[in-house]
C-alpha cells in the first residue's frame, strides 16, 4: 500500500489497514510486493501479447467459479464488467481457453501436448499462452492464500 | 486421460517443453532481464525460457517465488519443502515432488519422513508436528473453499505461530501455481543416464 492503491489480497481477505493479519502479511514485505506485482503482471500487463485484458478478467472468473471462491468470482466479474464486456471468451477460440482453464484448475496431471497445440490452432501466440497458463495457475494461487487468511482472521 | 504418475523418488528429473522455449540468440532485452541472463550466465533452463514468453509475469513471479520458499525467519524452511511436497504430490507433479523431497531431507535430515511418504502418500503415518503440516497442506490443496477457522486449531496445538501459519500457506499456495506451469506447458521425462532410479 506504499503507494496509495490498495492491496488486492487485502481487500479481497477483507484486512483493514492496521489489522492484526495485514501486521502479519507485512512481516513478509517481499511476499506482499511481488503479490501484488504478479497480479498487476497478469491482469494489466504493459504487453498483453494477444491475451486481452478482458479475456484475462473472463478467465480469472471461471477459475474462481471453479473454486467456489465467491468473493473472488464477485472481483473478477466486476472487473470485467468494468472494461465494458460481459463475455470475452465466446466462440472457437472462446471455447478453447474455456476448456483448457477447466484441465488446468481441475486436472493438471491430465493436460497434454495436445492441449497446447489447440490453443495455438485457435490463433494464441506463445506468449498469450503462457499468459493464460500464469493467469490459471496465478489465480489457483490467490484462492489458496485468501482460505489461509480468512482462516487465520476467523480464528482470532 | 489422467496420466499414471510417475515413480516417486528423490532424483532429480528433466522437463520438457511442450511449446518452443523463447531462443536466448533472438530474445528481447526484457526477456533477458526476467531471466536474469548476463554475458556470464547463460545457463537458463527451458522451463525459464518457456516462461519468458510472458517476461513480465515471470519478473514478478521469481521474487515472490524466492521470498515464500526462502524468505528468513518464520517457518523452517524443511517445513515449507514439506507443504511443497504434500501439494505436488497431490496435484500428481512428479517432478516437484522429488526436487522438494530431496530439498525438505537435506534441511532436515530426517529421510524417513520422505521414504513414509514415498510408501503412503499424505495419509502416512508421521510425527503429530509434521502431521498437522501435511494434513493442512492435503486440504488446502484439494479444496481452498473447504478450510475453516477451525483448521487453524491442530497447527496452533503442535506450537505454529500465525506467522508460520502464514509462511506455509503461502508455500503451499506457490505449489498450485509451480504444479500448474510445469504440468501443463510440458512434461517430466527420465534422463537419458543410467542409473536414475526413473
Amino acid at each position: 500500500m506504499s503507494d496509495g492503491n490498495p492491496d488486492v489480497m487485502d481487500v479481497l481477505a477483507g484486512l483493514s489497514d492496521g489489522s492484526p493479519v495485514a501486521d502479519l502479511r507485512r512481516q513478509r514485505p517481499d511476499v506482499v510486493k511481488h503479490l501484488q506485482g504478479s497480479d498487476d503482471a497478469i491482469f494489466a500487463p504493459a504487453h498483453h501479447g494477444g491475451f486481452t485484458r478482458p479475456e484475462r478478467e473472463a478467465a480469472a472468473l471461471r477459475v474462481a467459479t471453479l473454486l467456489r471462491d465467491g468473493a473472488l468470482e464477485e472481483h473478477y466479474r466486476r472487473r470485467m464488467v468494468a472494461l465494458g464486456e460481459t463475455h470475452p471468451l465466446t466462440g472457437a477460440r472462446g471455447e478453447v481457453i474455456m476448456a483448457h482453464i477447466d484441465c488446468v484448475t481441475m486436472a493438471p496431471d491430465s493436460a497434454s501436448q495436445a492441449d497446447l497445440d489447440r490453443l495455438l490452432a485457435a490463433g494464441m501466440t506463445p506468449h498469450a499462452v503462457v499468459s493464460l497458463s500464469q493467469l490459471i495457475a496465478y489465480v489457483n494461487f490467490q484462492s489458496r492464500v485468501l482460505a489461509g487468511l480468512r482462516m487465520l482472521q476467523d480464528a482470532r | 486421460m489422467k496420466r499414471p504418475m510417475r515413480d516417486f523418488t528423490h532424483g532429480e528429473l528433466q522437463w520438457q517443453p511442450w511449446i518452443t522455449p523463447v531462443d536466448l540468440d533472438t530474445a528481447t532485452p526484457e526477456q533477458l532481464t526476467a531471466l536474469k541472463v548476463t554475458p556470464s550466465n547463460r545457463a537458463v533452463g527451458a522451463y525459464s525460457l518457456v516462461l519468458a514468453h510472458d517476461p513480465e509475469a515471470l519478473s514478478e513471479r521469481s521474487p515472490l517465488y524466492n521470498g515464500i520458499m526462502f524468505g528468513a525467519k518464520g517457518l523452517p524452511r524443511a517445513d515449507r519443502e514439506l507443504g511443497a511436497v504434500a501439494a505436488s504430490r497431490i496435484n500428481g507433479c512428479a517432478y516437484c515432488a522429488s526436487v522438494h523431497a530431496l530439498r525438505f531431507t537435506q534441511l532436515s535430515k530426517q529421510p524417513e519422513v520422505m521414504e513414509r511418504i514415498q510408501a503412503d502418500g499424505v495419509d502416512a503415518a508421521l510425527e503429530p508436528r509434521l502431521k498437522a503440516i501435511v494434513d493442512y497442506s492435503a486440504k488446502l490443496t484439494r479444496d481452498p473453499a473447504a478450510i475453516t477457522a477451525a483448521d487453524a486449531a491442530p497447527l496452533r496445538a503442535q506450537g505454529l505461530s500465525d506467522m508460520d501459519i502464514l509462511d506455509l500457506t503461502h508455500a503451499v499456495a506457490m505449489f498450485a501455481w509451480a504444479n500448474r506451469l510445469m504440468q501443463t506447458l510440458g512434461e517430466s521425462a527420465a534422463p537419458a543416464t543410467a542409473g536414475n532410479p526413473l
